[in-house]
């Protein structure tokens, strides 16, 4: 239960539009259950209940293929866009631009810096539901396995690594690419005092917030979920390395469900 | 009518063949899925003796100047059934009752590459009895085309070069053929039976899984995956891929954009004068990528029309909606830092996130590679234990029986474990795993015992650091 606990957990902070594209973990894990005990039940085969589970596990997956390409559609044409949007600045506005002007330059390097974070995060985010999902397909194949008896997970899951969904190699790489764009764009130590305070001040409209939260609520899933468990075995993954989970810990803010 | 229950394995089949172009035909007559099933038939023969993927994926370009007058063809089918086929992708509501009674099919494919014999798979094929009573029960023709869409193109790697060749041979009077292809489906023909085996297990790599690009997806992941296949042609089935998706290109087809393509669909908006002035025609014609839609281009030229003239609100346009309340709570961390130390801060534990999904993903991948390999191993210590009874029944070679005799003891010990395990699954490979790094090292094979250990040091080399990591004090606080 705990990791259907923590599933549940990722999706009530996921952004809005994502909610419903999640594995539906408790579904399947009731349908197992009934499989395993309705097995003696002549009317509904094993072959037939099987048939029924792969069945539904396809429909999860094509859920999963559909939204990850819409969103990785979206993130190329976007990526694109902020590249264009940088050097648009920067020949505009930026020293040796058309019509140079720090004030102008300053502000909106300010916006951009804020549309690559957040844009960065939102990225991640996926890499991390299709992690999620993929992580929730291989455990519901294993208690159907465990339960029925069956042989499903071994030649199921080889089939779930070559979904578009699980081959994340693209986003990565727009991750990655985005980092570089950051490193460029962050100015090395430019804020002087004033400058902070000035900025403190405005409201802070940390748009990027609801992916803060996302993500550090995903990080902190990832770490609880790979805690060893009763059923650690050769399958499992190994208790997770993150340094700083401390910090990580203290950034979860007046959250109503004690993440524990 | 006596046609109904050729009908009903037509209809399963051509369900199961849906995904190579055909899902749009089901609904509107018999004799279309019907060639489209016989010229599909007849090229799984042909596939088989293709394995490489340069092969195939050359194909596509050898058959590309086909697929407009093809699509004009196509086209009316699938225009008729465009609007239940828009279900298959987006809609998790299916009707529900009787969808699983395709699966076993599929199912049992499954399960033939986990090494059950093949007889099974063949003896499903006439449990499809029951389908009739679901074909004609409903009969809006998309329950037919959905779990098999989703089932088949996922199960069963088919080739785009075969999607092609169907493409090709659309010809819409052979019905007699289309007969004996049934007929051979209803005695299952071991042939069949053993092609489609041969696709599941070789053709691994080549998976198809939705009307979306993937030829290059499986060689992206090569490397990642030791799959044997060049990484070179990533690059160009990139751009095949497209040509994929045509083919098998309902209403609403999935396709899997990438940057390269994105740029040239830049370059042609730019050529017709920017996003507001081009046409999806236009930009189509203009891009000249074999396979792409009309389709294709109008929902992404939409998509980029947002994503210009909103930069803003559509980067944080999900989120802005429910931060308001967040934002006060935010304050009491963010207070003290400047916006650009906030970003630095949220920027941080994004990547940290990251990195920890990377090493994630490689630990999953190798994990699952380890169980296939095993399960590699368990077959051939299988086929290994027959062959030395055979042979030590023969002692003409006193060496070999001699060793045969010494490692016949952990042998007779990994086969019946292997009865007594066979049905418990992950336990099973647990238990093999030690047997098999047992028996391998005596008989000189280390390297599977070396490959166990490796997957073991990775696994215990990431939690040991862990707990040094977390008393570690932060970077970031400054």
């Amino acid at each position: 239960m705990k990791f259907g606990k923590r599933l549940k957990q990722q999706i009530e902070e996921s952004l809005p539009a994502w909610r419903d594209k999640f594995l539906s973990y408790k579904e399947l894990k009731k349908l197992v259950r009934q499989i395993s005990s309705a097995e003696s039940c002549v009317e509904y085969g094993k072959a037939d209940a099987e048939a029924e589970f792969v069945h539904l596990l396809n429909n999860e997956i094509d859920k999963f293929n559909v939204f990850f390409m819409e969103q990785e559609e979206d993130f190329i044409i976007r990526h694109k866009e902020l590249q264009q949007r940088i050097k648009r600045v920067i020949e505009t506005w930026g020293p040796n631009g058309t019509k140079p002007s720090e004030a102008e330059y300053k502000d909106e390097m300010a916006k951009i810096r804020k549309d690559i974070v957040n844009f960065h995060g939102e990225m991640v985010l996926l890499v991390n539901y299709s992690n999620i999902n993929y992580t929730g397909l291989a455990k519901i194949l294993k208690k159907y396995d465990k339960r029925t008896g069956g042989l499903l997970r071994l030649p199921f899951i080889q089939k779930v690594l070559q979904q578009p969904f699980f081959i994340t190699d693209l986003v990565s790489k727009l991750v990655k690419e985005c980092e570089n764009t950051i490193d460029e764009v962050f100015p090395v130590e430019q804020e002087d005092e004033e400058e902070i305070v000035k900025e403190q001040r405005e409201a802070i409209t940390i748009a990027g917030k609801g992916i803060f939260r996302n993500t550090v609520a995903a990080l902190l899933s990832m770490q609880e979920i790979r805690r060893g468990s009763s059923t650690y075995g050769h399958f499992s993954l190994p208790p997770m390395d993150l340094p700083d989970s401390d910090l990580i810990h203290s950034f979860q803010l007046n959250s109503p469900i004690p993440i524990v | 009518m006596e046609a109904r229950p050729a009908l009903s394995i037509q209809r399963s089949g051509a369900s199961q063949l849906s995904s190579l172009g055909v899902s749009g035909g089901l609904s509107s007559s018999l004799s279309i899925p019907s060639t489209h099933l016989e010229g599909t038939y007849q090229k799984l023969p042909d596939i088989q003796q293709v394995p490489s993927e340069r092969e195939l994926t050359t194909r596509p370009q050898a058959h590309a100047t086909r697929v407009p007058t093809n699509n004009g063809v196509v086209g009316h089918i699938f225009s008729s059934s465009s609007g239940f086929s828009s279900d298959l992708h987006y809609s998790s509501v299916l009707p529900n009752e009787k969808h699983s009674r395709n699966s076993p099919f599929i199912s049992q494919s499954l399960a033939d590459t986990a090494s059950l014999p093949l007889s099974q798979s063949s003896s499903s094929l006439l449990p499809q009895p029951t389908i009739p009573s679901c074909c004609n029960k409903e009969n809006s023709g998309s329950w037919c085309t959905d779990p098999d869409f989703l089932d088949f193109p996922v199960s069963t790697p088919v080739q785009s070069g075969q999607v092609e060749n169907i493409q090709r041979s659309e010809d819409f009077s052979k019905q007699n053929d289309w007969q004996e292809w049934a007929d051979q489906l209803i005695t299952c023909d071991d042939a069949l039976t053993s092609n489609w085996n041969e696709l599941l297990v070789d053709n691994v790599t080549n998976l198809e899984p939705k009307m979306a690009c993937q030829v290059a997806k499986p060689c992206t992941t090569m490397p990642a995956q030791n799959q044997q296949l060049p990484s070179p042609s990533v690059e160009s089935l990139r751009v095949v891929n497209p040509s994929s998706s045509a083919n098998n290109a309902p209403a609403k087809p999935r396709m899997r954009w990438t940057p390269e393509l994105h740029e040239a669909f830049v370059e042609a908006v730019n050529q017709l004068g920017g996003s507001e002035r081009a046409t999806p025609k236009g930009v189509l014609k203009l891009m000249k990528v074999d396979g792409l839609t009309i389709y294709h281009v109008k929902s992404h030229l939409q998509k980029y029309r947002t994503a210009r003239y909103r930069p803003e609100s559509s980067e944080g346009s999900s989120e802005k909606k429910l931060t308001s309340m967040e934002e006060i709570s935010s304050l009491d961390l963010k207070t003290g830092m400047g916006i650009t130390e906030a970003l630095r801060l949220q920027m941080e534990v994004q990547k940290r996130l990251h990195e920890q999904l990377e090493i994630q993903r490689n630990l999953q991948l190798r994990i699952e590679e380890q169980g296939r390999y095993l399960q590699m191993m368990f077959e051939k210590q299988k086929s290994g234990l027959d062959k030395l009874k055979v042979s030590s029944s023969n002692p003409e070679n006193p060496a070999a029986t001699s060793d045969a005799t010494k490692e016949a003891p952990t042998k007779s010990e990994l086969e019946s474990s292997q009865r007594d395990h066979l049905d418990s699954g992950t336990g099973t490979v647990n238990n093999a795993k030690s047997m098999l790094e047992r028996s391998s090292r005596e008989m000189g094979g280390e390297d599977m015992a070396t490959e166990a250990g490796d997957l073991e040091k990775t696994k215990a080399r990431v939690s040991e650091t862990s707990p040094e990591q977390a008393a570690k004090r932060s970077r970031i606080e400054e």
